[in-house]
Parts: C-alpha cells; sequence; structure tokens
C-alpha cells in the first residue's frame, strides 16, 4: 500500500507519518515531497522543524523549483521583530492566502513538518477545525504531515488521525536502514485497509518495500486451525462399542483381590517348598537392624 | 576533552561538523563529565561559547576545566566565554537585596508563565559578537547544563522546548554554530507514561529534544548494577542522515570516568573483564 501512497493519493486526501523519538518519520516525509515533485506539482512546506538549507540539502537532485518553503522554523512565535510565519498564524485564510500567493491556480500540496509543533502551541480542536477547512477548501490538494506520536496524549493523536485519510506510522526495522511502515488506508467508501511492510530509503529518497512481516499472515490463518476437530486422526479409539464394553468388564484386573485368589494364596497346595530357617552361633542378627550385614 | 570520544564521534577540535545539535542525556546517571568534554573541547577548538550553568557554581565549572587543561577565567577574559552563573544569577532575583545587576536573562523567575524568551535573548546577544571579535572566534557554540532544571523552576516543558528551538534556529542553523544540552530523566526507560501522566515533564522534555536533536548522547548505568571499574554505557545515536547514507545509526559503549579524563570501550571489553 505505501507505494501507491507515494505514487499518489486522491484529491481531499490527507495524510499523516507518525513517527516516535525510536525512528524519525523525517525521511519517508521527504520521500513524499519528492514524489510529488517528481509528479510536477507544486509542494509548499510550512516548515516549523527544518530549515529551509537542511530541507533542500536533504531533497538535492529534485526538482525544487516546485518547492515553495513557508519558514515557521527561524521564529515560529513571534519573538523577533520579523516573523515569516508564526505558530498562531495557522488558519485557513493565512495558508491559502500563502498558497495561493506562490502557485498557479493548480491545486498543491501541503507538507507540515510537524503537525506536533502546531498542537503544542493551539488546542486540538483549532487544529483539527483548520485541518479540515483545508481538506475541503479546493486551495489544497493533499496535506501530508508528520507527527510524533510519542509527544502528546493519546487521544489528541486519536483525533487528528481521525482527520486523516490514511495514517502511516513508522517503527525501526530489525536491522541497518529497515524500517517498518504501518499504513491505515480509509477509501471514502468508508472501507478501511490496513497493512504493514518493511522498507528502506534510499539515498536518492526513493522508498523501497522489501517485504511484509509473515505474522499478519498467519494471525489470518489462526481461526482456522482452530476448528479442526483434535480428534479426528487419532491412531486409537475413544469410544467403546457394547461388546467391547462386554469384554472390558469381565477381565479381572490384576490386583483385585478375588476369592480364588486368596484361597490360592493362603492353602499352599501339597509339594510345594518351605524355607526353614535356624540362626546357629556365628550368625550375628542384630533385633533392631535386621539389614545390618546387607552391603548397601 | 577526551580524544577516546573524539575518535567514536569522528571529530577534533580541527575539525567538527557545524550546526549540530548535541543532545546529552542521563537516566539514573550522571553525564555531566561529558558536558565538561564539550565545554573543555569547543574552548579548544576556538569558537565562541556561551555556557548556561543551572546547576554548579562557576568555580566548579573552573576547576574541573583546569584539570582537562583549559582556564574558564583566561577564556572569559579574552572574550571567548560568555558565562551565565545560574545560581548566582537566580539569588539575586529571588532575594533582590542590591540594585539591579542588570542582567535580564534569569527574568523567568519572576513569573514562569513569560516563558524564556529573555534567556534565549540573552544567549543570541551574547554569541553575536558586538564588539568585532567575529573574526577572533570560531562558530558559536551553546551549552546548557541542565536544561531540566528549569522544570523545577516553574518553567513549562513547552516553554523549555520553545527555548531548545529558537537556540537551534539561530545558533545551528543561522549561525552554523553547535549546540549542546543535558536533560536529565529520573524514571525508567521502559515506563508506559503515552504522555497521559502530566508529573512526568523530564521524560516529555526528553522526547522533544530528541525530535530535534542531530545527534544523542544517552548516558545510563549499567542495566547489571553497579560496578567499581565500568561506571554506565553510552548510546551514541545519529539522527541525521550520514554522508554515507545512512541515517538512525547507533552505537554502544561502556565507559569509566578517571581523574582527568574518560575511557570508552566496546561492550564486555573492560580491563577488569578481559
Amino acid at each position: 500500500m505505501l507505494p501507491e501512497l507515494l505514487q499518489g493519493t486522491d484529491a481531499g486526501g490527507f495524510l499523516i507519518i507518525q513517527d516516535s523519538v525510536n525512528y524519525s518519520g523525517r525521511h519517508l516525509l521527504w520521500s513524499f515531497i519528492n514524489a510529488a515533485l517528481n509528479r510536477e506539482e507544486a509542494v509548499h512546506v510550512l516548515g516549523f522543524e527544518v530549515s529551509e538549507e537542511e530541507l533542500k540539502d536533504g531533497l538535492k537532485g529534485s526538482h525544487i523549483q516546485r518547492l515553495h518553503f513557508h519558514d515557521a522554523y527561524t521564529d515560529p512565535l513571534g519573538w523577533t521583530d520579523q516573523p515569516a510565519f508564526t505558530v498562531h498564524q495557522f488558519c485557513l485564510e493565512k495558508l491559502t492566502h500563502l498558497i495561493k500567493q506562490t502557485s498557479q491556480h493548480k491545486p498543491a500540496t501541503l507538507v507540515i513538518d510537524s503537525l506536533s509543533w502546531i498542537l503544542r502551541h493551539r488546542c486540538p480542536p483549532d487544529v483539527c477545525k483548520t485541518l479540515q477547512q483545508l481538506k475541503k477548501g479546493g486551495a489544497v490538494r493533499v496535506i501530508i504531515g508528520l507527527l510524533h506520536a510519542d509527544m502528546h496524549q493519546r487521544g489528541i493523536v486519536g483525533s487528528v488521525c481521525h482527520l486523516a485519510s490514511s495514517v502511516i506510522t513508522v517503527a525501526p526495522g530489525m536491522k541497518g536502514d529497515e524500517a517498518v511502515a504501518k499504513t491505515t488506508k480509509r477509501s471514502k467508501s468508508g472501507k478501511v485497509m490496513q497493512e504493514e511492510a518493511i522498507f528502506c530509503i534510499k539515498e536518492d529518497l526513493t522508498v523501497v518495500v522489501q517485504s511484509k512481516p509473515s505474522h499478519l499472515g498467519s494471525r489470518q490463518t489462526d481461526p482456522e486451525e482452530q476448528e479442526t476437530d483434535p480428534t479426528a486422526n487419532l491412531t486409537f479409539n475413544l469410544r467403546l462399542s457394547d461388546t467391547e464394553r462386554k469384554a472390558k468388564e469381565k477381565l479381572a484386573l490384576p490386583f483385585v483381590f478375588s476369592k480364588e485368589k486368596k484361597s490360592a494364596l493362603l492353602h499352599s497346595g501339597p509339594g510345594s517348598g518351605r524355607i526353614l530357617y535356624e540362626p546357629d552361633a556365628n550368625d550375628d542378627y542384630d533385633q533392631e537392624d535386621p539389614d545390618d550385614d546387607l552391603d548397601v | 576533552m577526551f580524544t577516546e570520544l573524539n575518535s567514536i564521534l569522528n571529530t577534533s577540535p580541527d575539525s567538527f561538523t557545524q550546526g549540530e545539535f548535541i543532545l546529552v542525556s542521563d537516566r539514573q546517571s550522571d553525564a555531566s563529565f561529558l558536558i565538561h568534554h564539550f565545554l573543555s573541547f569547543y574552548l579548544r577548538a576556538r569558537c565562541k561559547v556561551c555556557f548556561v550553568g543551572l546547576v554548579q557554581s562557576y568555580s566548579h565549572y573552573s576547576a574541573v576545566s583546569q584539570r582537562l587543561g583549559v582556564s574558564l577565567a583566561q577564556a572569559k577574559e579574552k572574550g571567548q566565554l560568555i558565562f551565565l552563573e545560574g545560581l548566582k544569577e537566580s539569588l539575586s532575583i529571588l532575594n533582590p537585596q542590591e540594585a539591579d545587576t542588570g542582567s535580564q536573562a534569569m527574568d523567568f523567575l519572576r513569573d514562569p508563565a513569560v516563558g524564556l524568551r529573555s534567556l534565549y535573548e540573552f544567549v543570541r546577544s551574547g554569541l553575536s559578537s558586538s564588539d568585532g571579535g567575529e573574526d577572533e572566534w570560531g562558530p558559536p557554540v551553546l551549552l546548557v547544563d541542565d536544561l531540566s532544571v528549569l522544570l523545577s523552576l516553574g518553567v513549562s516543558v513547552g516553554a523549555a522546548l520553545d527555548f531548545s528551538h529558537y537556540c537551534r534556529a539561530t545558533v545551528c542553523s543561522q549561525k552554523q554554530g553547535n549546540v549542546v544540552m543535558l536533560a536529565r530523566c529520573d524514571g525508567e526507560e521502559d515506563e508506559e507514561d503515552d504522555g497521559d501522566d502530566e508529573g512526568e515533564g523530564s521524560e516529555r522534555l526528553l522526547k522533544g529534544l530528541s525530535h530535534q536533536c542531530s545527534l544523542a548522547l544517552q548516558v545510563r548505568g549499567l542495566p547489571t548494577g553497579y560496578c567499581r571499574d565500568i561506571h554506565g554505557q553510552v548510546e551514541v545515536c545519529w539522527r541525521r542522515r550520514q554522508a554515507d547514507g545512512q541515517h538512525t545509526q547507533k552505537k554502544l559503549f561502556q565507559y569509566k570516568v578517571h581523574d582527568k579524563g574518560a575511557s570508552f570501550f566496546a561492550r564486555g571489553t573492560s580491563s577488569a573483564v578481559l
């Protein structure tokens, strides 16, 4: 699903890349920017966390003439005299104005790096409202946002992600450059698709999906296995037929003390042997420990 | 300055990466030896250094630096070092007996709600070298020991993160200098707090800083407990894409702090073991 999302989202789409301190989702975000630039789309980056130089350095080799950077990095709170974009300007009017100013009449892709910065300074309902308005507004075709999920309460992350049409959660992979992406995609019909994939990002920001982890598939087959009858292919019988039961009841068990057995033991027949023992003087018989002479 | 650490980080006072935000963190351990390392490192590299010392007195840092072969007094005299002694400054604000000494840097103590803008202004003006000494010193460097102390002084996590963001934007991006910040955390690492716990401010601060930094040095105690010959372990984590194309790269070392330096070695290769 990841490659399809990279190839382009439907108009009105809202994609969130969720990351944590263990693995930064920024490179994946850059891959999305790179892919959009390669499709000759205008990309507007609202950068709170990365400077313009660093972003352009990271996107080396892409068509950055269609990239418009709105600098919210140098002065996001208006502490100096000429702030370019402050976090308090994050509203529909200002953003539409910014995008219309620079881009052609074609709707553009808006990249927000990151939503966490905005959520830290604005109340979540405001942010959600603005995002929803942007989605519907028309000036923006697609919104792609980075969200540091571990910085916020779970409820806030949840409500922002509910707005999104696709959520990609990235986590570190088992080795080296690999990372795991959990993708949840909601199509307009309301169908929700989930997929997990291992990917790595090449130096030119292309994403290579290596494989799908196998444990997802095995989880699906689990219920089928439980339905099968464990007594189906046994090498022995679990139930008895009537004749078998009668035969079983007839059989005398070896340690049941029957009358015949008792008499056979008590009255030994004629001619049977018997042990007579008379201790002589040399016999050292210890009353208290009769087994004293045994070499145990 | 620990030469072993320099070789691990692949830097030296003569050539170091500019524009880096280095986060030094410790968890149930003490990482201040790394702050002393970076202080002496950047002074040797002839950088203009601004040191925000909130934990110890000037004489403490001076004495440790002396052992590491750097004189803070000389650096201060030459104008290379700007030292904010947080303990002294805060005392003059909390107990205003003398006439106002003029420094606005610790103004947040009067009203923590206003944020750390005044402290940032202090850093910015300190590093902008107005007295024409720009050619004399190399790129500016900001060292903070330590940022989590601000939380105990009533500053919110958000304000502390804003401060670090502005420092990073100004020092790292604009002036191509470096920032080193220490943050402490007392809790266990695997504690599942999900950000719901408002009391765990230091944890949130550490997470926020980890998202900002380009290089993280995480100091931990040994998981197996106290050891006389190994004082703990350091995880070095490069978060920015390296020249060889790798992004998140991690290395783990054990260390022992000596009287005049520290030795770093791979896990299990301490001289006490081998």
